[in-house]
């Protein structure tokens, strides 16, 4: 059953009622019309797939043919014993439907984008997509930790809905304004040359986890046990950060954490990447601009501008 | 059962095994509720119980995702633990349909978990759950969302409690002339239209409506008689039901000649707009077809109005003549229900000039409806885990309160602080926490419990009561030197039975009294520990009396209440929303946060229904903003 034509029916309408009272019945309308394409599956991709077919966007299509592995059971919730070795994009997608009948669920065999809204890569950037023109998001759950990067291209129009109070009458109305946000390429990003002097006004504009995350985002291939604090040291000592503004204690529970999955850490970032691609599908409020990090000891989600 | 060799890799393996012996108790099973038994059943937790009084119906389905179609109208707990099962098959996980407030569950039952986590959406239950984890001696992660918004905190052995921050009540009231004499606003109309003729006509017939602040004072006593007089006439009406004249009898009172009355009193008129009066024959004339489709997302013109009012008074009327039930609840999913409210608030939006709304807006005022939407919940539920980890192996002040916040030109989108501190003039969590055994509570009385407090308080020194005592539950005084009515009464007959508590409190004075004399006593009542030699009588848990501190002098600050305020503070303020089922209580109406630059303070927070203050004396300010019905 495909929701992709006509209008909202009363039956959609009420199963969705508790969410267009938040973000409308256009943002709604913009959603069931939209096509996202997942590449990657991990326990983030359960948490971000399964809210995003729950708020009704109109096709998902899912990525991995990567078989199950026993590993991943003790996090990946929608998999069990019998599904060990077939592929993960098929099992996840057939588990999802049962969420949301109305959304058109598919594990596609190529990534061909003809008709998506947005792209999304978990783990490691499939890279490209901002030459054809597409919107992506680049995320990773691992651990206690994760992380979501944001390309929403060069010129991204959204409408921004504030109150504003009449100073004589003193009734407030809402007031909708279009504006258009410029994001940077992960490239451009991973290059960008930082700004702001010493650590302390530093850490006013960037969470010192947003560069150990850059560097783990860029990792080609997998380093090996127990190099990994090296490795991100020497990523991050071609920042040229002042020192001590990333903490050996917080290269150390990255590295403690790295290689393994945490569901209630997922489930923050996964929320947390299918609410900013709601703000990207709906052109509602303007999306995270453009990194977001998560730490859950510490339980403090932060977003910055690199 | 599924391996935890991840968890283990993040937290150790200590941590890893205090997880998979915890007892847990998850109370409610809704939104939040579903993503915490998911996240819980997957971190390596085994033994957990859920308790919710709800069935699924089909507006839950976008967020409680443990749930399908086919379990509509199915216990939400059942399902929802059937679900976790799924993921992870051997896992020790029970569910009750019940209400977390039955007498079943008493301290004792409390007192079996390790950890209780609130997944509630109401006030009353959040504040009884933190009362019996207080008597209980468990710690609780309690949590709320509110549309975009969210909240976690954890409570515990030297941390704030759920009550030690003062809570706005859930629910507006109204003055009772405002709402049936002088309304200005849409929401006036729809409280008249669901809170008067709705439940005069349909309901439980109410002589003193709880939505109404009846403020008697020498200027309106003569209009709040008229009311009454008004009211008793509307009743009356109810005996055409089943006649064909019945829409039109209602309509000829109350927006005929109850408005004519109104409009025969020119000094209520003299500074507003006076009402128009409505003619039946006059509206009978207009055509709408409105009765069977109406528009939900414009408003409805007042021929859709009328015509809407005669179909569903018509409906309603045969549904209570015809049928078993002898009243009707107003319930927002009953179209009926819904669409009789909406066209008479309409109505009577046009006879006093307000403006209207549409139903879908109708339907969130009377039905008291949040917004809410997977992702907070899943937000929310990630943290609660993480710090249930942390509680449960013993880290619980490494916990955190946290927030979840919406705005894109913030940089913290969850952010959070340390525990607070307890605010020392709480008055629930600074009491002393006792349990009361009671053998059979119908033949133990009132008084025998105060003799028996009276003899304790000679042998047990901690006990520090004097011979000037009173007993209260909440609000009700149940004994005092003055007052020994209840004392032949028994527990039963008053109502105490287990998981109720009682407040002793000393209340002779002296200036050299020792602290600890001057802290109430709260006295939880559970049945007997063993079944067949304990005594009638029993009062257990000295040993876990806490040291306490000397009170600090009051803080010059006006929103500290003071401590007369504070001793019967439970049920005075409580007001409980009774039909919403999402996952918070409403947030404050603040519009103006745009003069308010620190971060911190700017930040949207939503407090468990009310404006939260933080204790280091960061005022935040709730807003609703972002909540705002955009379509």
């Amino acid at each position: 059953m495909s929701q992709q034509n006509g209008v909202i029916s009363k039956e959609e309408e009420t199963l969705y009622d508790r969410q267009i009272r938040l973000w409308g019945m256009e943002a709604q309308n913009r959603l069931r019309k939209s096509s996202i394409l997942f590449i990657g599956v991990k326990t983030v991709t359960l948490e971000a797939c399964k809210n995003l077919v729950l708020g009704g966007i109109g096709r998902l299509s899912i990525y991995d043919p990567q078989p199950i592995t026993n590993l991943d059971l003790e996090t990946q919730y929608y998999f069990n014993e019998s599904h060990v070795g077939q592929p993960k994009d098929k099992v996840l997608a057939e588990k999802l439907a049962v969420l949301n009948p109305l959304v058109d669920i598919r594990a596609v065999s190529s990534l061909d984008i003809a008709g998506v809204d947005l792209v999304v890569n978990i783990g490691h950037s499939t890279g490209g997509w901002r030459q054809k023109g597409v919107k992506s998001m680049l995320a990773d759950a691992f651990g206690l930790f994760g992380y979501i990067f944001v390309d929403c291209l060069d010129a991204h129009e959204y409408i921004e809905e504030g109150r504003v109070r009449d100073a004589k009458t003193g009734e407030s109305e809402v007031v909708r304004s279009s504006k258009v946000a410029a994001y940077k390429s992960f490239e451009e990003s991973v290059a960008a040359k930082v700004s702001g002097g010493n650590a302390v006004r530093l850490a006013r504009k960037y969470s010192p986890l947003v560069f150990v995350c850059q560097a783990l985002a860029t990792m080609d291939e997998q380093v090996p046990d127990g190099e990994l604090s090296q490795f991100i040291k020497t990523a991050l000592a071609q920042r040229d950060l002042p020192p001590g503004f990333v903490g050996d204690e917080l290269v150390s529970r990255v590295e403690a954490s790295w290689g393994t999955e945490f569901v209630p850490s997922a489930s923050v970032v996964g929320a947390t990447l299918a609410q900013e691609a709601l703000k990207i599908i709906t052109l509602k409020d303007m999306p995270a601009n453009n990194w977001f990090t998560y730490d859950g000891l510490v339980s403090e989600g932060i977003t910055c501008t690199l | 059962m599924r391996t935890t060799e991840q968890l283990t890799r993040i937290f150790g393996q200590e941590a890893a095994d205090r997880v998979s012996t915890a007892r847990l108790l998850v109370v409610g099973a809704g939104g939040i509720g579903c993503e915490l038994l998911k996240d819980l059943s997957m971190s390596g937790f085994q033994h957990i119980e859920a308790v919710d009084l709800d069935t699924i119906d089909l507006s839950n389905l976008n967020r409680q995702f443990l749930f399908q179609r086919r379990h509509i109208k199915r216990p939400k707990a059942e399902v929802a633990i059937q679900a976790i099962r799924d993921f992870n098959p051997g896992i020790d996980a029970h569910a009750r349909q019940a209400n977390i407030k039955e007498p079943t569950f008493d301290v004792d039952w409390f007192a079996q978990f390790d950890l209780v986590l609130n997944a509630l959406d109401n006030l009353d239950a959040r504040r009884h759950v933190n009362a019996m984890c207080l008597a209980a001696h468990v710690p609780l992660i309690e949590s709320g969302t509110a549309g975009y918004l969210g909240q976690v905190t954890v409570i515990g052995d030297g941390t704030e409690c759920f009550e030690c921050q003062p809570k706005a009540a859930e629910r507006k009231t109204f003055p009772i002339c405002t709402i049936r004499s002088t309304p200005s606003a849409p929401i006036h109309c729809i409280v008249w239209a669901k809170n008067y003729l709705f439940a005069q006509l349909f309901g439980e017939r109410l002589d003193e409506d709880e939505d109404m602040a009846a403020e008697a004072d020498a200027d309106n006593m003569e209009e709040l008689e008229q009311l009454r007089e008004e009211s008793r006439a509307l009743a009356n009406l109810a005996d055409a039901m089943g006649s064909p004249e019945f829409a039109r009898v209602v309509f000829d009172k109350v927006f005929s000649s109850d408005i004519a009355r109104l409009l025969s009193m020119p000094d209520m008129w003299e500074h507003r707009q006076p009402p128009t009066q409505l003619h039946y024959d006059e509206m009978e004339a207009t055509s709408s077809d409105a009765s069977t489709s109406p528009a939900t997302h414009t408003a409805l013109s007042m021929a859709d109005a009328f015509a809407l009012f005669k179909h569903t008074a018509a409906r309603l009327a045969q549904r209570l003549t015809s049928g078993d039930a002898g009243a009707l609840a107003f319930d927002k999913d009953d179209d009926d229900a819904l669409h009789f409210v909406a066209a008479t608030a309409s109505l009577r939006s046009y006879v006093f000039g307000i403006e209207q709304t549409s139903i879908f807006e109708t339907k969130a005022m009377a039905g008291n409806i949040i917004p809410a939407i997977a992702t907070t919940n899943a937000v929310v539920a990630g943290m609660m885990v993480t710090q249930a980890i942390m509680v449960v192996s013993g880290q619980l002040p490494r916990c955190h309160t946290a927030y979840v916040a919406y705005n894109s030109k913030r940089s913290r989108c969850v952010l959070s602080e340390p525990l607070a501190a307890p605010n020392p003039r709480c008055s629930v969590c600074r009491r002393r926490y006792l349990t009361l055994r009671v053998a059979d509570l119908s033949r133990t009385t009132l008084g025998d419990v105060v003799d028996y407090l009276h003899m304790l308080a000679e042998t047990e020194n901690s006990l520090h009561l004097g011979e000037d005592i009173s007993v209260v539950e909440g609000s009700r005084i149940l004994y005092d030197l003055d007052f020994e009515d209840n004392m032949p009464k028994s527990l039963e007959e008053l109502g105490l039975g287990r998981g109720k508590m009682i407040t002793v409190a000393r209340e002779d004075f002296e200036d050299d009294l020792p602290i600890a004399a001057t802290i109430p006593v709260v006295l939880s009542i559970a049945g007997p520990q063993a079944a067949d030699d304990s005594p009638d009588l029993d009062i257990e848990g000295f040993e876990l009396i806490p040291e306490f501190a000397p009170l600090p002098p009051p803080v010059a600050d006006e929103t500290a209440p003071d401590a007369d305020q504070l001793h019967f503070a439970d049920d005075d303020v409580a007001v409980v929303v009774g039909d919403s089922d999402d996952e918070y209580a409403p947030l404050g109406h603040e519009e103006n946060v745009d003069n308010i630059s620190d971060e911190l303070a700017k930040r949207k927070l939503c407090d468990f229904g009310a404006r939260y203050e933080s204790p280091v004396k960061r005022r935040a300010v709730a807003t609703d903003d972002e909540t705002t019905i955009s379509d």
